[in-house]
């Protein structure tokens, strides 16, 4: 097809240059140029939110943006969770939530759902019952009946919180600024250990650490 | 439906296991086997929550290309002319396909699995609205489109009939003119029961009542829409096709029988398959487009439905019309039950039933009571709608029936102005009268429905919401309290193979179980998963069974070259058979490996005990002389007795003496805004009876889905039509499915009555909230007029609905804040 123009995508830390159409949507980029198929689409219209991913730590629809809006945008999808800081080289809380909650089943509407509650607790880290109902409202599930994955966001939101009392906040706070500041700065945590509010020496080789100092900071630190 | 055999001949009802009401077990925490009743995190979590999930979209081949179909704007019209030659033009587009085309494959039509013919793309008339009627391949998902788009078809456009009344008029039009024998809409008749026997009982009845139910046109909706890559392979001449299917088997032995590639040249997979819910049961002319263009173009092919083309051309469900009569005593005991019904079957007769049962299972309609006389009739029509008549997350219409039942008991219950979880006590089937015949001919094969009702009226703590109910009535307060009660049967697990069918294939199912010699296992079962954890409970059988540890039993599914045939997961057969069949091939297995354990254990193999509670063999008498089928393994393979097999593997076919009957007891309480009809839950109970229980956290997870789809139902969803045919509820913008907001925390609770006929006494949960709910959510906001005169509010029961019934009776208010509306300039002025 003509007229295809190349746009740049950080897409889970990593930099992508692809060449689309104007009209290509931002999800078939990332499903089928990127081969990142974690990310669903379940119906054209913008109502399921099986597409949702993080674009500069905001949760969209990715089947309702083209991909040429997001030049130059920082994505994560449920492809990067395990690299986050707070996923400590496993699984990131969020994942563990839902295994442990039972918060999926078909597994389908399942990455919208945990990129919906990963921007839910960047906002907002100790989340009311009826303010998750609200932040994963423009997700559809037809499995589970919502109560469980209400549940799998409380109990990354009480992991994360007893993290943030054992090392100062900062894993989840710098979960949560990978995606929110686009090529930004790290400025909450400079990767190094026993370092201002960072992991310290007997708290274990967190994966993060290392994909903050490449992705974040775009800087060795 | 009784069966001519009492028990199977493997059944074993050893195991009952002993969690009865007791506390909620602890999760499975490694130290256990993780056997039967445990909480078992489940195995296929992992690649789901890591993005590792493999869809039928996520596969990408070599060459592949992509499907678009073109379909008809009108419901009704002939197709005069079809010109794909601007489409075929364009530098990507590689092929226009029209039914020309097929019919020189003879793929034209295909079969549905009511034994009608559907076309696969339209060859002379469109029957309903988005009718596939030719497609493009190409070499890109973006270019099909733009090919379809240029694609120009010529219609002549007829008068379309979308209402199923209408269509059986004299003048109606005729849908279904292509078929010889066919002068109306009419499709077929149905009855059961005993006519005289009812109509004489309702003649001596002390009371009769009677009510009309719409249960509306609903679609099933999985998140995940149908699609297919099939890939043909001309060097082994064949067909592979990645579909999202329920029934990968029995659709490989259709595939083979339109295609006419033989059999054991057609493999169909079934991948991770993001929910199905009845609406990937049939075969659709999408996936029988992508086969045939990839046999033509020698490449693989992709089709992918939209939402919109979900909704508005695969199977919907229900889209019955039916009346309901009860005559009783005049304290409440019921003495028989009629059942008259219209049900709208779409252009084709397309509906998925066991080929015996044109009405599925609706004759379970005397639900869970003892009612010596009963009679149902039931008219199909053809309509300008969409075909189907799926068994949407239930078990082949036994949704209508329950709906029919439960509903027509508050109706009576109001009648006669008493309490309606009283005269359902007082009707329900004795415990004791288990197996129980019913007057419809259907063999109960276990309950005690009082201990699941009066564990829900517990939980919901009914009587104080009663005296809330009066309290507000009286204090003419603005929200008004209803309490709705469902106390369903369900009846799941088809076979037996003899009586159940689809499209003559006995609805048997399978599991082949290989015990490798380093003591882990593969189970390969017939059935698929869509989500209900089936990786996770059927290794949990085989680790009851074996004593084995569940981390050390993978189960496999979904691909016709490797599992054994098996008819598929609908109906919440799965536990019911292919669970049977685990349970038993294991205990074959159980029983290669006793003489194994005899020769390792140096004793004669009448003295080796199996001791299930530790999960091994032992010598009897010494239980320190002892093996497990761990270490057995390793014998079968490296040291096995002479005159034996080497090995350790099972297969068992298992088909089912009898169905099961789970059943249980719902409570909904709903508070009622007078001003606005929006209807708020307030306390929603769910007490379900699925026998023993396999993994309970799945179970609560199945129960919580199925309840959320049942307020959709009750609350949101219908498939709407225009007069013109055109689908006015076809996609999510105006199909509404629950949101996290619309739906409430539910308290579950259980009881256990295992089935007396099943190998580990389980009996399947999935559908049974689906199923359940929908009565005692109308039940409850009937119940909150009832008093003012309302037997019936139709669902979806939205805002709008409920408001205009509270007006009707004289319980709206009006908004505290005086507005006056003016229809005449469209302006409202706030007083």
């Amino acid at each position: 097809m003509t007229d295809e123009t190349e746009i740049t995508l950080t897409v889970n830390g990593t930099e992508h240059t692809v060449e689309v159409e104007p009209r290509r949507l931002l999800v078939h980029a990332i499903r089928e140029d990127l081969d990142l198929t974690g990310t669903h689409i379940g119906c054209d219209t913008g109502n399921c939110g099986a597409c949702t991913v993080l674009k500069d730590g905001e949760p969209i629809k990715s089947c309702l943006m083209f991909a040429t809006q997001a030049d130059g945008a920082e994505i994560l999808t449920v492809e990067g969770m395990e690299d986050l800081p707070a996923a400590d080289d496993d699984l990131h809380p969020l994942q563990e939530g839902f295994r442990e909650e039972h918060g999926l089943q078909c597994g389908y509407c399942t990455p919208g759902m945990l990129m919906a509650g990963k921007a839910l607790l960047d906002e907002n880290p100790e989340p009311e019952e009826d303010e998750i109902r609200e932040a994963i409202s423009g997700n559809l599930c037809r499995c589970t009946g919502y109560q469980n994955i209400v549940r799998s966001i409380e109990y990354a939101a009480d992991e994360l919180d007893a993290r943030a009392a054992t090392d100062g906040g900062a894993v989840a706070a710098a979960d949560g600024e990978r995606s929110a500041d686009a090529g930004g700065e790290a400025d909450t945590f400079c990767g190094l250990e026993d370092c201002c509010g960072g992991p310290d020496a007997s708290g274990g080789d967190h994966a993060g650490d290392q994909f903050e100092r490449e992705y974040l900071g775009g800087e060795e630190t | 439906m009784s069966s001519d055999r009492e028990r199977a001949p493997d059944a074993d009802t050893e195991y009952q296991h002993p969690e009865d009401d007791g506390p909620e077990p602890e999760k499975h925490c490694g130290h256990g086997r993780g056997g039967m009743g445990e909480e078992v995190n489940r195995k296929e979590d992992k690649r789901f929550i890591t993005g590792r999930g493999d869809y039928v979209d996520d596969i990408k081949k070599p060459g592949m290309l992509h499907c678009e179909i073109v379909r008809s704007p009108h419901a009704h019209a002939r197709v005069e002319e079809i010109d794909g030659s601007r489409a075929e033009a364009m530098d990507e587009v590689v092929a226009v396909l029209t039914a020309e085309d097929l019919l020189a494959h003879d793929l034209a039509t295909m079969p549905t699995l009511m034994d009608d013919t559907q076309d696969v793309l339209v060859n002379e008339k469109v029957k309903f609205q988005s009718q596939e009627v030719a497609a493009v391949i190409a070499e890109d998902r973006y270019a099909a489109k733009d090919g379809a788009q240029k694609v120009e078809v010529e219609y002549d456009v007829l008068d379309p009939v979308v209402d199923a009344e209408e269509a059986l008029e004299d003048d109606a039009p005729l849908v279904r003119d292509e078929l010889d024998d066919q002068e109306d809409n009419h499709i077929f008749d149905w009855e059961t029961g005993d006519k005289e026997e009812t109509d004489r009982v309702f003649e001596e009845a002390d009371v009769t009542v009677e009510e009309d139910m719409l249960y509306q046109r609903l679609h099933p909706a999985p998140i995940e829409t149908c699609g297919a890559v099939a890939d043909w392979d001309p060097g082994k001449d064949k067909m592979t096709v990645h579909m999202t299917s329920q029934a990968p088997h029995a659709h490989r032995t259709l595939f083979s029988q339109v295609s006419g590639i033989p059999e054991h040249k057609v493999r169909i997979v079934s991948p991770d398959v993001g929910g199905g819910f009845g609406n990937k049961v049939p075969i659709y002319p999408g996936y029988v487009v992508a086969a045939a263009a990839s046999y033509v173009l020698e490449e693989p092919v992709k089709w992918v439905e939209e939402r919109s083309e979900n909704i508005q051309t695969t199977g919907f469900a229900r889209d019955y019309d039916m009346t309901g009569e009860l005559a009783a005593t005049e304290d409440g005991e019921i003495k028989g039950v009629k059942v008259d019904v219209l049900a709208n079957h779409g252009a084709y007769n397309a509906a998925a039933q066991p080929s015996k049962f044109p009405a599925g299972f609706f004759n379970i309609f005397t639900g869970s009571y003892d009612i010596e006389a009963a009679h149902g009739s039931l008219t199909a029509a053809f309509t300008n709608t969409a075909p189907g008549g799926v068994a949407y997350r239930c078990s082949f219409r036994v949704t209508e029936a329950v709906y029919l039942i439960e509903r027509m008991v508050k109706v009576l219950a109001d009648e006669l102005d008493v309490d309606p979880a009283e005269i359902r006590r007082k009707n329900f089937i004795p415990s004791e009268a288990f197996p129980y015949e019913s007057a419809t001919g259907w063999n109960y094969d276990s309950g005690d429905y009082e201990k699941a009702l009066d564990k829900a009226l517990e939980m919901a703590d009914y009587e104080h919401y009663r005296e809330e109910q009066q309290r507000r009535l009286e204090e003419d307060a603005d929200k008004l309290i209803g309490i709705g009660i469902s106390s369903f049967t369900e009846v799941v697990g088809a076979g037996p193979g003899k009586q159940c069918d689809i499209a003559g294939i006995e609805m048997f199912d399978s599991a082949d179980l290989r015990v490798n010699p380093t003591g882990n296992a593969v189970l390969r079962v017939g059935v698929q998963t869509q989500g209900q954890g089936h990786e996770t409970t059927f290794a949990q059988i085989v680790a009851e069974e074996l004593g084995m540890d569940v981390d050390d039993i993978t189960v496999e599914h979904g691909d016709t070259d490797t599992e054994p045939y098996g008819l598929g997961t609908y109906g919440s057969r799965s536990t019911p058979v292919a669970g049977a069949a685990a349970a038993v091939a294991a205990r074959k297995v159980r029983d290669k490996a006793k003489s194994i354990a005899a020769n390792e254990l140096e004793a004669a193999e009448e003295d080796i005990e199996w001791d299930r509670e530790s999960g091994e063999f032992h010598v009897a008498g010494a239980p320190d002389r002892s093996i497990t089928i761990t270490e057995i393994a390793a014998g079968a393979y490296m040291n096995h007795p002479g005159g034996e097999e080497p090995g350790l593997e099972a297969t068992n076919y298992y088909d089912p003496p009898e169905m099961t009957y789970p059943f249980g007891s719902y409570i909904v309480v709903v508070e009622i805004d007078r001003e606005t009809g929006e209807v708020d839950f307030e306390k929603f109970v769910a007490v379900d009876d699925c026998g023993n229980r396999i993994n309970p956290m799945i179970i609560e997870g199945q129960i919580h889905g199925g309840l959320a789809q049942g307020i959709g139902t009750a609350m949101m969803e219908h498939v709407t039509y225009d007069d013109n045919g055109n689908v006015t509820g076809g996609d999510f913008m105006n199909y509404l499915l629950p949101t996290a907001n619309e739906i409430p925390n539910f308290e579950t609770g259980h009881t256990v009555t295992p089935s007396p006929h099943h190998p580990i006494g389980a009996k399947g949960v999935g559908e049974s909230p689906t199923v359940g709910s929908p009565p005692a959510i109308v039940n409850a906001v009937v119940d909150a007029m009832s008093e003012a005169g309302v037997s019936h509010v139709e669902m979806p029961m939205t805002p709008d609905v409920v408001w205009e019934k509270l007006d009707e009776v004289g319980l709206s208010h009006q908004p505290a804040r005086n507005v006056e509306f003016s229809v005449e300039d469209g302006e409202h002025a706030d007083d």
